[in-house]
């Protein structure tokens, strides 16, 4: 009996107090750093190597490249089936020059098939959207890369010293 | 106009009936409404959440959209369903739900209430039917959990009937009469029964609860045992009926239990239907809260609670009831 009642002590204590339930599409929560959205595409980086298209589990990605004049690869066409991407990350994984990357864009419901085969274009616009989402994380990329080459510099009068 | 009691029966009168029947259903619609979304609420608020905001300004239009939901949704019958009676045990489920009210005593003066001299023992009767929409609806359904589920709630609603109408016994015997309206004018000039009947209170409640098919009784919804109970193989406007079903006879449940032991629409300042909606707010938000708290009950644990604990309570209550009134007055 004591105990009945204590428990409806219990569930009344949880009445006024502050709710967890987040107001998602009002607002959003923060997405970790590594989280597995939509990929991202960075079309100069790319040397079209069939890196991601070959590990891809489920087959998704398909790509096309062409030697330029200076006998570099170049990426020509780069479309990801998203029907059937499981966003398991093993392609940016694999990619030797970083170009295909994560993003935390993952609202993708669309009305046919067919708007989800996402081409290169609008998988770098997806990077340049990313960028100006947080631009906290490419600042930091740049204040490392900024403060490497300062390190290189103070370095290399030394060596030249030594020698 | 609104006494047809005394005159000869004329089609002024039935049109007046008319409007009054349409009248409490709109109310009763209205009510199921918001108690529905009042529940999702007063849960919610209990578990950390929210509850319902979307629909409409502080999701209050929440239920509307559900029951939309609901009435556009196939309205699938089994093929090897007995056909007739798949359809028509809804309806019967429904119909006593909504008679009841009939005998409520909403308020002191703008009445809609027969004033049925045994009113009490109209209720009882009626809400007895209510038990036949949900084995019939169980059967029909020729689903072996939808029939487990009916006998089980039939088995409970049958049980528990029992303590429920001897507790109501206690309270007829200290106002003398069935007559629901007779007995709020009973109590409005001395104490709410609740005072003197504590212990038959007690006894309603609990078997008020099981009658309900609420928590800690719900075992005909027990969805992990037995899918969903009788209602299995409804779906759309059927399944909506059942719970109309549910909640109308929530709310008239509340109005039974506001009536014999809070005495009705009777209390100081406020008017009396406001009085009657306070205390009927009352039973049914701490319904919700025991909803809740409890968890479910064990079935075999439920029908000896009913028999063994408070069948001889009730008796009980009922003698000491009769010897005090008999030397008392």
């Amino acid at each position: 009996m004591f105990g009945f009642l204590k428990g409806l002590g219990v569930t009344l204590s949880q009445l006024p107090r502050k709710k967890v339930t987040l107001q998602y599409p009002d607002v959003m929560p923060e997405w970790p750093e590594r989280f597995r959205g939509v990929h991202r595409f960075i079309p100069e980086l790319c040397i079209s190597c069939q890196q991601c298209a070959r590990i891809c589990p489920t087959s998704c990605i398909s790509l096309s490249g062409a030697r330029d004049q200076n006998k570099k690869m170049r990426i020509d066409t780069f479309d990801i089936n998203f029907e059937i991407c499981i966003l398991c990350d093993l392609c940016t994984e694999v990619c030797p020059t970083e170009a295909v990357l994560m993003s935390d864009t993952f609202e993708m419901a669309k009305y046919t098939r067919d708007d989800l085969y996402l081409d290169m274009h609008w998988l770098y616009e997806n990077e340049l959207r990313y960028e100006k989402n947080h631009p906290e994380r490419f600042a930091a990329a740049a204040e490392a890369v900024e403060a490497a080459a300062k390190a290189a510099d103070e370095a290399a009068p030394k060596k030249a010293g030594d020698a | 106009m609104w006494n047809w009691q005394g005159q000869p029966l004329t089609g002024l009168h039935i049109l007046a009936m008319l409007i009054g029947g349409v009248i409490i259903l709109l109310m009763t619609l209205g009510v199921v409404t918001y108690t529905i979304l009042w529940q999702r609420k007063i849960i919610g608020w209990m578990q950390g959440r929210i509850g319902p905001n979307r629909v409409g300004p502080l999701g209050l239009l929440q239920t509307t959209a559900d029951v939309l939901k609901l009435l556009i949704k196939e309205d699938v019958v089994p093929a090897m369903a007995d056909r007739p009676l798949f359809l028509i045990a809804p309806i019967i489920a429904f119909v006593p739900a909504f008679m009841t009210l009939a005998v409520i005593p909403f308020s002191a003066h703008h009445v809609f209430t027969a004033n049925l001299g045994i009113g009490v023992l109209y209720y009882l009767a009626l809400s007895a039917i209510t038990i036949h929409g949900v084995m019939l609806g169980g059967w029909a359904s020729n689903n072996k959990y939808a029939l487990i589920g009916g006998m089980r709630s039939a088995a409970q609603m049958l049980s528990y009937e029992i303590p429920l109408g001897m507790s109501i016994v206690g309270v007829v015997l200290m106002a003398g009469t069935m007559n629901l309206n007779d007995i709020v004018t009973a109590q409005a000039h001395g104490w709410w029964y609740i005072i003197p009947q504590f212990l038959g209170f007690c006894i309603f409640a609990v078997a008020s609860t099981a009658e309900l098919n609420r928590t800690p009784f719900d075992l005909p919804e027990a969805e992990s045992e037995l899918v969903a109970g009788y209602h299995v193989e409804y779906t759309g406007f059927r399944f909506a009926f059942f719970m109309l079903t549910e909640y109308v006879y929530l709310f008239a449940m509340a109005g039974l239990c506001a009536t014999l032991f809070f005495g009705g629409w009777s209390g100081p300042f406020l008017p009396g239907w406001l009085w009657y909606a306070i205390k009927v707010f009352l039973f049914i938000t701490i319904q919700f809260w025991i909803q809740a708290t409890m968890p479910r009950m064990r079935v075999d644990q439920l029908m000896t609670f009913s028999w063994k604990v408070l069948m001889p309570l009730a008796l009980a209550n009922l003698v000491i009831t009769a010897v005090l009134k008999a030397l008392v007055g």
